[in-house]
């Protein structure tokens, strides 16, 4: 497979692209027709050999999730999540506009190998544009056959039905998306049960990322080895990185799980103006920031969360987070949005504009979260913006620490480990804040330019 | 004034979705879709229109209600004919999305979530819009012209005026956006 093999983003800017019949002259259905009249477990068995992980946030493996339905399960739904909304985040959005049939053949596979019946797509409200080009492809798939009942003439019948969110970043966590599908508040669920026991209507449902389910008419056409192959270790297949910041030519990019931060800043043609880098988040806002000499590692799921030359992430200088038992944590490959910060970023300011965003979205199920989110902000907000005050930094650090591990959902995870890590990583920065304070705060400090 | 009544787009759109749902679970999962259609309908959600969504969906009001104030697209009040959403989460933010926003504000003479006493447009600073490589990125929506929201991506300081004077002068500068 050559060096610069594209599976999903072959032709992103084609604008015929995202037609039924251009996409069959790619190749395009030919996968899902053949599935439709394939066993059920021989989809699974090649899912399961691809080492295909989860592109939504958790990086899990797509077949052993799909290996928790029931086997005796009558009815089994399948959520595709369009939601994406983590800040930094911006490649679903590039399938959806430009390569929308390939996510429905993806599903059509999924379903085939989940006995779904019923499958829906969670899009995210904002995305108006996004949604009408999904809503078009779909209605074309009707048109022709490959959706409703006796799909490609076989007996396999599937409905897909798009729901639109209305904005609430919270929806992007799956059981407060299935909250929301269902009708109501997007409130997240305890787990377990997990979704894949107990999801949709109380049924088991299969919540998938919108690139993940994407790659699946690839995986059947040259089999799950060859995607295994084309990765590295436990990880298969190419990833879809979007890249913000300070890179001369920021963008998705669809690459290799080998390649490292170094790496991505020269595809992205350098740094702008040949500035420095400082920080790099590599999977949304939610994970650890990595620094200059941390970007020889590969940005892949595992290495990201187990290489040494990551630092781990520490409650005070010299005492290792613990992420629960035992375990210390570097950083995770996230959702692949990659945040690059140039020297001269303010990484106090960066820091307190995450926070603001995790306070604004905690959906207040959890008293930690709700309130420790709110309090994190502004106490950052006041460092970053020169009204430090003695122990602030301190107090960071112990309101992340009372946040993390003690919520209903990782919303609350999200918003204490990039705090931890930038405490860790950059503690001078704020340390010289504190200690430079001016005392008089001024109002309405909350609009101040960065 | 005649009481407010679905429209017959959102009553064949709930009727064409409704067996896509299991049996007595169609009403409220319907309520997102329906709240959303209905608001671009009237301008903005209020107790009377919830009334009617409830009341067609057969769920209770404090349902939907409780829907309508969870989630930020649902306006209590109307906005303006035109709303302006200016992302200034991280991606825009290193972009200079902040110097964008205040350019924004001293030139309508609004604050945040404010609208021009002329009613024509609504300032809003939003979350990532998922452009976050093509910053900073603004939304503009208009109402009544559901084809209309369109991202405005690599916004500086001429680029945004011009847009402010398009608006004033009654349109969308869809050149611009994409
Ligand atoms: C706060 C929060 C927000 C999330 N937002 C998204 C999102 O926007 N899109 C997404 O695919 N997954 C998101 N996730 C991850 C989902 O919960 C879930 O793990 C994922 O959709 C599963 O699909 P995958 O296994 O294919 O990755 C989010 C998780 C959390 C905790
Ligand atoms: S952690 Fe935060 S967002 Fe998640 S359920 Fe609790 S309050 Fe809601
Ligand atoms: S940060 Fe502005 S679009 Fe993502």
């Amino acid at each position: 497979m050559g060096e610069n093999l594209k599976i999903i983003s072959q032709h992103f800017d084609d604008p015929q692209a995202r037609h039924l019949d251009h996409y069959e002259t790619h190749g395009g259905y030919r996968m899902a027709r053949k599935s439709s009249s394939m066993a059920p477990g021989d989809i699974h068995g090649e899912v399961k050999a691809s080492n295909l992980r989860g592109r939504g946030g958790a990086g899990f493996p797509t077949g052993v999730k799909w290996g928790f339905v029931p086997k005796d399960a009558e009815t089994v739904y399948l959520v595709v999540n369009a939601d994406e909304s983590e800040p930094g985040t911006f490649k679903d959005r590039h399938i959806l506009f430009w390569n929308p049939h390939m996510l429905l053949e993806g599903m059509i596979i999924a379903a085939r190998s989940l006995g779904v019946r019923n499958a829906y797509i969670y899009i995210r409200g904002e995305m108006q544009r996004e949604f009408r080009v999904l809503q078009d492809a779909v209605d074309q798939a009707y048109a022709k056959g490959y959706l409703g009942e006796g799909i490609f003439g076989s007996d396999f019948d599937l409905d897909i039905t798009i729901c639109r969110g209305l904005g609430a970043y919270i929806c992007g966590e799956e059981t407060a998306l299935l909250s929301s599908l269902e009708g109501g508040r997007g409130w997240p669920r305890l787990k377990p049960p997990f979704p894949a026991v107990k999801g949709l209507w109380g049924q088991p449902t299969i919540v998938n990322n919108v690139e993940t389910i994407a790659n699946l008419p690839w995986i059947l056409e040259h089999g799950g080895q060859a995607f295994a192959d084309l990765g590295v270790g436990r990880s298969g297949g190419l990833r879809l990185v979007s890249v913000c910041g300070h890179v001369n030519n920021p963008g998705v990019y669809e690459l290799p799980l080998t390649v490292t931060g170094n790496d991505l800043i020269e595809m992205c043609g350098g740094m702008r103006e040949g500035k420095a880098v400082k920080g790099i988040i590599p999977g949304g806002v939610s994970m650890p920031v990595l620094t200059a000499d941390e970007l020889d590692v590969p940005f892949e799921f595992d290495a990201l969360q187990n290489d040494e030359r990551i630092r781990e992430v520490e409650t005070a200088p010299g005492v290792k987070f613990d992420l629960g038992g035992g375990r210390t944590l570097r950083t995770m490959a996230g959702s692949g949005g990659v945040v690059v910060m140039d020297e001269t970023t303010d990484i106090t300011k960066a820091a307190w504009r995450i926070l603001h965003f995790f306070a604004d979205e905690s959906c207040g199920q959890c008293t930690p979260c709700r309130e420790g989110t709110g309090w994190l902000a502004s106490v950052a907000h006041r460092v970053a913006f020169g009204h430090g005050r003695a122990g602030d930094v301190e107090l960071m650090a112990s309101i992340a620490d009372g946040i993390a591990g003690n919520t209903i959902c990782a919303l609350g995870d999200a918003a204490a480990w990039p705090t931890l890590a930038f405490l860790t990583k950059f503690r001078g920065e704020f340390e010289d804040k504190v200690k430079n304070s001016h005392d008089a705060a001024p109002a309405g400090a909350a609009g101040g330019a960065p | 004034m005649t009481a407010k009544q679905l429209t017959p787009e959102i009553e064949a759109w709930i009727e064409q979705r409704w067996s896509r749902f299991p049996e007595g679970a169609a009403g409220k999962a319907l309520t997102l879709g329906v709240l959303y259609q209905a608001q671009e309908t009237f301008g903005h959600v209020d107790t009377e229109v919830i009334d009617i969504v409830a009341d067609r969906l057969g769920v209770t009001a404090a349902h939907v209600r409780g829907v309508a104030t969870f989630y930020t697209m649902i306006n209590a009040r109307d906005v303006g004919r035109y709303h302006l959403q200016v992302c200034t989460n991280i991606g825009c933010m290193l972009d200079g999305a902040y110097e964008l926003f205040d350019r924004c504000k001293a030139r309508l003479g609004v604050q945040n979530k404010g609208t021009t006493a002329d009613g024509n447009v609504t300032l809003s600073e939003v979350e990532c819009l998922a452009a976050c490589g093509y910053g900073p990125v603004a939304q503009i929506a208009e109402r009544g012209k559901p084809e209309i929201p369109l991202y405005f991506e690599h916004l500086d300081e001429k680029k945004i005026d011009a847009i402010l004077d398009a608006l004033e002068a009654g349109n969308v500068p869809t050149e611009l956006g994409r």
